[in-house]
């Protein structure tokens, strides 16, 4: 009777469980459906849960740049685009990867110096300056793009890549400095003593013995950096224009006065959401680490 | 003191020198220049700005816009936290267990975390479109909401309607860091208390919270930050409206900037949330003991 009774409980625990997957994967099922629909379909009303006739249109427009008005598109409140320019959104992704590849790899370079030397040094203002690296954690991000703006647009940094990986890489110094540091702390103080004891200078020790060790960390630091400016929206909205243009904003331009291009919007974010997804499930033991800036291990 | 004692690397400063200079430029500067702006303002005739004095701080204050913004981001934390939250509990109570599938599932619920806020908040868009939405059909014929009184454009609903898009996205956010604290936790007081046939409930709020407490701490730390600076979802779904009913403060200082050309107002504005931010944010790190 009692194992019954288990295994009910199992099954029960099981199909909440999946109840509550479904209802969390419900609206990325209908986006990555509304990628393979008509837009018949997609305007349907009531909206149809399935779809009836896959069709990859969508995703031909958005990454191989085909005319949308050589595919015959039906009315019921379809957009129609003049250019297949306006449509063609694959350069913000080769943006996106650039931009977002170019600022990892510039925050990890200084936040590792930066990190090690807030892991192994003890100086005066010590917690102070954790807290001040804390802090611009708190900066809504809109205080800090208005006076950008205005200091890009002296140093003509406007619309420019330079500007956008900069802004980027000065956006995610924070978590990287906390996350590395949160890492080298794992790895025991006696063993750099041991090896300056022997004669090993400060950078010998930093390159030789604390890179290697915290190999996985910097993959999961960069990781996460590299997601946190792939989905960033403000400051690639309010810093670059028409030149630069990453995936959030590209898809944004998609919303027009005379209607909106679902099926497009949702073709280039779920070709750019997969990659992302990836990454992420890769480092996925690190993660709770570094959605906490370093603070929970 | 030789020079070569000063370069040594030794000395901390060689090692933060470079992120100490990132710092001031992504933070000094702002702040400063933040302060100088909220004391003058932009003459959109003679392109120039001109001193205004504390105006823009006496503006700030008898503003009834930036007092319902305010009202809208703390109603919007307020909630968004607290549903995350217990969502989140819930979950990961439940996925707490090594049966199979469940690697499965804590994969899976990664997923909204790697979608773009704003392209969160065009799928919620989409999904709660009045007339081809599937989310407003399924609230309709649930009787949740009536068609006469769609999600987003009655501005009795459409904050609700933009805090689903971050309860969807950041639910799982809080299952994961729940997760982890629960995994962390000691096994025995656990045996202990299922031996004396202690209840769910009592076993929840007498054991597992308390332990759960510094995680917990964290958790809303970070969460209540990033609540209070929304911004994507009301850009991308509502633009602030109906009126002003999802007019967030980023928002509003956004629109106040990029398309009133108030520079000034908005730098008053966008210092009054930073300041605000860092005293609430810094009172809860003492009193909760956050540790970094």
């Amino acid at each position: 009777m009692v194992v019954t009774q288990q295994t009910w409980r199992l099954g029960l625990r099981a199909s909440v469980a999946w109840i509550v997957v479904v209802i969390f994967m419900f609206p990325l099922y209908w986006w990555i459906s509304v990628s393979l629909r008509s837009d018949q379909d997609i305007f349907n009303k009531p909206p149809k849960l399935f779809v009836s006739d896959v069709t990859l249109k969508s995703y031909k427009v958005v990454l191989l740049g085909i005319s949308p008005s050589s595919t015959s598109i039906e009315k019921s409140g379809a957009v129609h685009w003049g250019e297949s320019s306006a449509t063609f959104a694959l350069p913000s992704l080769i943006d996106s990867v650039y931009i977002g590849i170019a600022s990892t790899i510039i925050t990890i370079l200084i936040s590792l110096l930066a990190a090690y030397a807030l892991s192994r040094m003890r100086f005066s203002g010590h917690h102070h300056f954790i807290f001040w690296v804390l802090s611009t954690r708190m900066m809504p991000p809109v205080a800090v793009a208005l006076p950008m703006f205005f200091l890009f647009r002296r140093l003509g940094l406007i619309d420019t890549y330079t500007g956008a990986i900069l802004i980027h890489a000065l956006m995610n110094f924070p978590l990287a400095v906390l996350l590395l540091k949160s890492f080298i702390d794992d790895i025991p103080k006696e063993i750099d003593e041991v090896a300056m004891l022997d004669g090993a200078s400060r950078m010998t020790v930093f390159v030789r013995l604390i890179m290697p060790s915290i190999r996985g960390g910097i993959a999961a630091t960069a990781v996460l950096c590299f997601i946190f400016s792939w989905t960033e929206f403000l400051f690639i909205l309010s810093l670059t224009q028409a030149s630069v243009n990453t995936v959030p904003v590209a898809a944004s331009t998609f919303v027009t006065s005379t209607g909106t291009a679902w099926g497009y919007m949702a073709a280039l974010t779920c070709t750019a959401v997969l990659p992302a997804f990836i990454f992420i499930v890769l480092v996925q033991k690190h993660l709770v680490r570094g959605l906490t800036m370093g603070s929970l291990k | 003191m030789k020079i070569s004692s000063i370069f040594s690397l030794d000395r901390p400063w060689i090692w933060l020198a470079p992120l100490v200079a990132v710092l001031a430029v992504f933070t000094l500067f702002p702040f400063f220049y933040n302060i100088y702006l909220s004391f003058h303002e932009f003459n959109s005739f003679r392109r120039t700005f001109t001193f205004v004095g504390f105006d823009n701080w006496k503006g700030l204050f008898e503003d009834p816009k930036m007092w319902r913004a305010f009202g809208v981001n703390v109603i919007y934390l307020a909630v968004c936290l607290t549903v995350q939250f217990i969502l989140g509990l819930g979950i990961a109570l439940l996925i707490n267990t090594d049966g199979k599938g469940y690697n499965l599932i804590r994969s899976l619920l990664l997923l909204p975390l790697v979608v773009p806020p704003a392209v969160v908040g065009m799928m919620f868009l989409l999904m709660e479109d009045s007339q081809f939405g599937v989310l407003s059909w399924i609230m309709q014929s649930i009787g949740l909401i009536t068609a006469g009184e769609p999600l987003l454009t009655s501005s009795r609903t459409a904050l609700f309607g933009v805090m689903l898009a971050d309860i969807w996205q950041w639910t799982p956010f809080m299952v994961l860091i729940m997760l982890a604290g629960l995994h962390a936790l000691p096994k025995e007081p656990f045996e202990a208390a299922l031996v004396d046939g202690a209840k769910f409930h009592h076993v929840l709020f007498h054991l597992t919270l308390p332990m759960l407490r510094p995680i917990i701490a964290v958790a809303i730390l970070i969460r209540g930050i990033d609540l209070f600076r929304v911004f994507d979802y009301v850009f991308v779904m509502t633009s602030g409206g109906p009126g002003i009913a999802t007019q967030t403060l980023s928002f509003y200082t956004w629109k106040q900037s990029f398309s009133f050309v108030k520079w000034g107002y908005a730098a008053t504005l966008s210092l009054f949330s930073l300041i605000f931010l860092i005293v609430i944010a810094n009172m809860f790190i003492r009193a909760a003991k956050v540790k970094w």
